[in-house]
């Protein structure tokens, strides 16, 4: 069931595949050439994942406000639930799929590209679901017309903000060493990413089963 | 005989437009034309029971089991066809319906081709490309390749020409061979149920007016002409609506034989579902 | 005095399994719809023209043809049924009876008292006198003769 809902999100973008990988491609190695910080890898990652989930879903959101297919998908048997799920777990294939084309490029460009570790992955899937955990229920609840400029905002500043994040991190590496064990340190994120992107979901669900399609 | 569908009480408050208290049955077997003016309440109506719009109250039972409690069972016996569709136009056809289909636990690829072949669709064809009759025959072929009882459309025939028109009642007719269907279908062009209505539902103003059988809405009511001199006191109460013009009249009745008995020299015909309609509608002018 | 005819004549003729039907509706008769399928359906098992045995259109079908509703055919098919003209076995279809043949005799019978009734009422408010009715009536059986 859920299949075929990520599906058809991924058939309402096909024409912009090549965009995507593009992207996933480019972002980082601008990024690395560019910025000469210690994680500009990650930095790459993020930002070529963040602008990929960013178009899909904008794609996506706009196909649906004009074609209101997903009226016609819930007089189906398909549940609202499923299509609640379904947006985020498009966003998370988008999510993979860049991780993918991310680390192919680094391994394959000699430009040093840093690949990610288990850390640095958590953490940007962490940063991505907060984002999506606050958009998504935002777009449920008010539409997508006044909530696409929030997203474009968001984005632009986290993009800058992220950088400084990543500095305050590093130098903290070495105290958090101490106390936590790194394995679970290591997990932190995912977890968190986990919970937010659960009470999210539930939050969308809850808002998406009250609306009239 | 059985109702395969029954709504109870569904309450809808939009604001400048509400759905009060509306509730009748749909029988097993019989396709029931759903007809109203524009804004009267079908396609509100039709959504509150395919739960795109969540009612206030009421309850909208299909075989007996509430459609809220059981959302995907109840669904898979429901064929929809909407008005405009509702897909994704950049998508093919053959897209589109490998979505529909894959959620629909009795889909018959066989049935589905079958039809595709009969309306010479041509499944690579993106949905934005399809004329308007094309476009509702690809909706009936998903709607009927499922094996659905129950049969749920919104002004299927809005914008078709007549000969389209023609072929689609022939598929309803088609569809009700089989036993234990049902066909529920709203629209404003009566002249499509006088070919296959049973049961008329009359909605007016967010309210139901009457649901009857066809053939007994037009026994029991006469449309009569005749001569002005006629028309008195008495005989005015005699008819539901009364249109005067300078020497003659024409209204409808359903005291057919006091009309006969007291007024000499009139015409009675056989009333057209339009006619019943009009009688039936608030804001008519001509009503007594 | 009396309307215009406009008689909507359906010609219902299933070639199916060789029943042959003709059912007219007249549209301006204050009977109801399924009181004159009946009546024809009657008519026509008393001109044998249905014959005992014969398989019926179904209620779908013929419904269909008359562009009229299936609770109407139906109810047609009930109280034919009830009234002993036809049988109806689940799953197989509604067959004209070929039992009771006294209560169809019966029925022929009342049919022509019924509309001897009508015409002797006819003929008082017209004051025609008997003797004049029987002399129409001859000339009746006379011109069939002729045929």
């Amino acid at each position: 069931m859920l299949f075929n809902l990520v599906r058809k999100d991924f058939i309402l973008i096909k024409k912009y595949w090549v965009v995507l990988i593009i992207t996933a491609i480019g972002g980082p190695i601008f990024v690395t050439a560019s910025v000469k910080l210690g994680s500009a890898g990650f930095l790459g990652f993020f930002i070529a994942a963040l602008y990929n989930e960013h178009f899909l879903f904008a794609t996506v959101s706009v196909a649906e406000e004009k074609y209101k297919g997903s009226a016609l998908l819930c007089a189906t048997p398909y549940t609202r639930k499923a299509l609640v799920k379904a947006k985020y777990i498009s966003i998370l294939v988008i999510f993979i799929c860049t991780y993918i084309v991310y680390t192919f490029t680094a391994f394959v460009v000699p430009m040093g590209i840093e690949q990610l570790n288990i850390f640095t992955f958590g953490l940007s899937l962490l940063i991505i679901t907060i984002f999506w955990g606050f958009i998504i229920p935002a777009q449920y609840q008010f539409g997508y017309e006044k909530t696409k400029y929030i997203s474009v905002f968001i984005i632009f500043i986290s993009i800058a903000v992220v950088p400084n994040i990543l500095k305050w991190l590093n130098s903290k590496d070495i105290s958090l060493q101490i106390s936590i064990p790194q394995v679970i340190q290591n997990l932190v994120p995912y977890f968190l990413a986990l919970l937010i992107g659960f009470i999210s979901m539930s939050i969308s669900i809850h808002i998406y089963s009250k609306k009239d399609l | 005989m059985n109702n395969i569908l029954e709504v109870n009480g569904l309450k809808k408050d939009f604001g400048d437009f509400c759905l009060d208290n509306v509730s009748f049955s749909l029988q097993e077997g019989c396709i029931t034309g759903f007809i109203g003016i524009n804004g009267a309440g079908k396609t509100t109506t039709i959504k509150s029971i395919l739960g795109l719009v969540l009612k206030d109250a009421g309850s909208i039972k299909l075989f007996g089991k509430e459609i809220d409690k059981n959302e995907r069972e109840m669904k898979n016996h429901i064929g929809v066809v909407l008005d405009e569709g509702y897909f994704y136009e950049e998508m093919t056809m053959s897209e589109m319906k490998g979505i529909i289909a894959a959620s629909y636990s009795n889909w018959d690829e066989v049935v589905f081709k079958k039809y595709i072949n009969r309306f010479k669709l041509k499944l690579k064809q993106k949905i934005s490309t399809l004329s308007k009759g094309m476009r509702m025959k690809y909706s009936i072929a998903l709607a009927l390749s499922h094996h659905a009882d129950l049969l749920i459309m919104d002004e299927p025939t809005s914008g078709l020409d007549p000969l389209v028109r023609n072929e689609l009642m022939d598929i309803l007719l088609e569809f009700m061979r089989e036993k234990g269907k049902s066909v529920f279908f709203s629209t404003h062009i009566t002249s499509d149920l006088d070919k296959v209505a049973d049961v008329l539902l009359l909605i007016d103003n967010g309210k139901i007016v009457f649901n009857e059988e066809k053939d007994m809405l037009l026994d029991t009511h006469g449309l009569v002409k005749g001569d002005k001199t006629l028309i008195n006191e008495q005989t005015r109460k005699l008819f539901l609506t009364l249109h005067e013009t300078e020497y003659s009249f024409e209204g409808v009745t359903n005291k057919k034989s006091a009309v006969r008995a007291q007024m000499m020299g009139v015409v009675i015909e056989r009333p057209t579902i339009e006619d019943i309609m009009l009688t039936y509608i608030g804001g008519n002018e001509d009503v007594v | 005095m009396v309307c215009m005819m406009c008689i909507k004549h359906i010609n219902s003729c299933k070639q199916r399994e060789g029943v042959s039907m003709k059912i007219i509706i007249a549209n301006v008769s204050d009977q109801p719809l399924y009181q004159q399928i009946k009546e024809q359906i009657k008519d026509a098992i008393f001109r044998n023209e249905l014959k005992e045995g014969e398989i019926l259109p179904s209620i779908r079908a013929l419904a269909n043809d008359l562009r009229v509703s299936v609770l109407t055919t139906r109810r047609v098919y009930d109280e034919l049924q009830l009234e002993g003209f036809i049988i109806t076995k689940a799953g197989k279809g509604s067959f004209v009876a070929s039992e009771n043949l006294e209560l169809l005799q019966e029925s022929k019978r009342h049919m022509v008292e019924v509309k001897l009734s009508d015409v002797w009422k006819t003929a008082r408010t017209l004051k025609i006198s008997k003797s004049e009715l029987y002399s129409m009536m001859d000339l009746l059986f006379e011109e069939e003769d002729e045929e």
